[in-house]
């Protein structure tokens, strides 16, 4: 395709005529726009807001977690079970130093 | 144009059946823009009042610094730039409608001076600029169907004059490779 039959493409393209708007077309558009004004579209809210929103409910979940934590972690001791910490700190010297000879 | 502000002005103070003046003085304009990017007629009709619906939405937005005519059609071409986006992946899923004999035997025929009608033109092109990315697709076509400067397509497209001329120059280089495509069996 050369540069001159491109052009000829575009230029006859620019006489093609558009479609002619119906005669009920406005009328149509002022019907959307009513039936809008009567039923608006829910309000968009941006990230900070909706965490906003949502920051009571996070806290309470996070409130749980803690408190489940801790008693789980009281639960355990009570019971003789060594406690998070310490089985976390046996378990990590039984990885790392085992192959090592340690 | 100093009737639309103050047209606009009654609109904003409330008298909402004046809009449908405005939609009256700026239809055919809207129609022509969007014809550009969508073949079916009743598809350029509800782009159309999708675009109107826009506009409405936006009026308090419209500071009146530019014509609302230049306003009104960088939200025209918002509109068919989202319909691109959104036919891009549909025409993916159901392929490519088949061009007509009369175009293959222009794109085929070695001599650019056999004539060619608007209606033949702009199918080719249809089916050729889908090779294109939506905003591709838009630059060349303001470029070179409407006939826009690059000053304009900035002001439509809000993108610098720079971004406007490389997207220019690779639409055009990928529409050519899109046609030659179009005539190989």
């Amino acid at each position: 395709m050369n540069e001159q039959k491109l052009k000829k493409l575009f230029t006859a393209a620019q006489n093609e005529t558009a479609p002619v708007p119906p005669a009920h077309f406005a009328g149509d558009v002022l019907r959307a726009i009513r039936s809008e004004k009567q039923n608006p579209l829910p309000e968009a809210f941006s990230v900070l807001e909706q965490l906003n929103r949502l920051f009571p409910k996070l806290a309470w979940a996070a409130v749980i977690v803690i408190v489940v934590g801790v008693a789980t972690d009281f639960g355990l001791t009570t019971a003789g079970i060594p406690n998070l910490s310490d089985g976390i700190s046996q378990i990590s010297s039984q990885w790392l130093f085992a192959g090592n000879g340690f | 144009m100093s009737d639309d502000t103050e047209l606009l002005e009654r609109i904003r103070n409330g008298a909402t059946d004046d809009f449908t003046e405005l939609v009256q003085r700026h239809q055919s304009r809207v129609f022509a823009i969007l014809y550009r990017y969508e073949r079916d007629a009743h598809k350029v009709e509800d782009l159309a009042q999708d675009t109107f619906v826009k506009v409405w939405r936006a009026l308090g937005q419209y500071d009146g610094r530019a014509p609302f005519e230049h306003w009104l059609s960088r939200i025209t071409v918002r509109v068919a730039l989202d319909h691109l986006r959104k036919e891009k992946w549909r025409r993916n899923e159901i392929g490519l409608p088949e061009l007509g004999e009369d175009s293959l035997d222009w794109l085929r025929s070695g001599d650019e001076k056999n004539e060619l009608d608007a209606r033949a033109a702009s199918e080719i092109l249809d089916l050729a600029m889908r090779e294109l990315s939506p905003a591709d697709r838009i630059v060349i076509t303001l470029q070179e169907i409407e006939g826009r400067s690059v000053k304009e397509i900035c002001e439509v497209t809000g993108s610098s004059s720079v971004a406007v001329r490389v997207r220019a120059l690779r639409a055009r280089a990928r529409l050519k490779q899109a046609l030659e495509k179009l005539v190989k069996p």
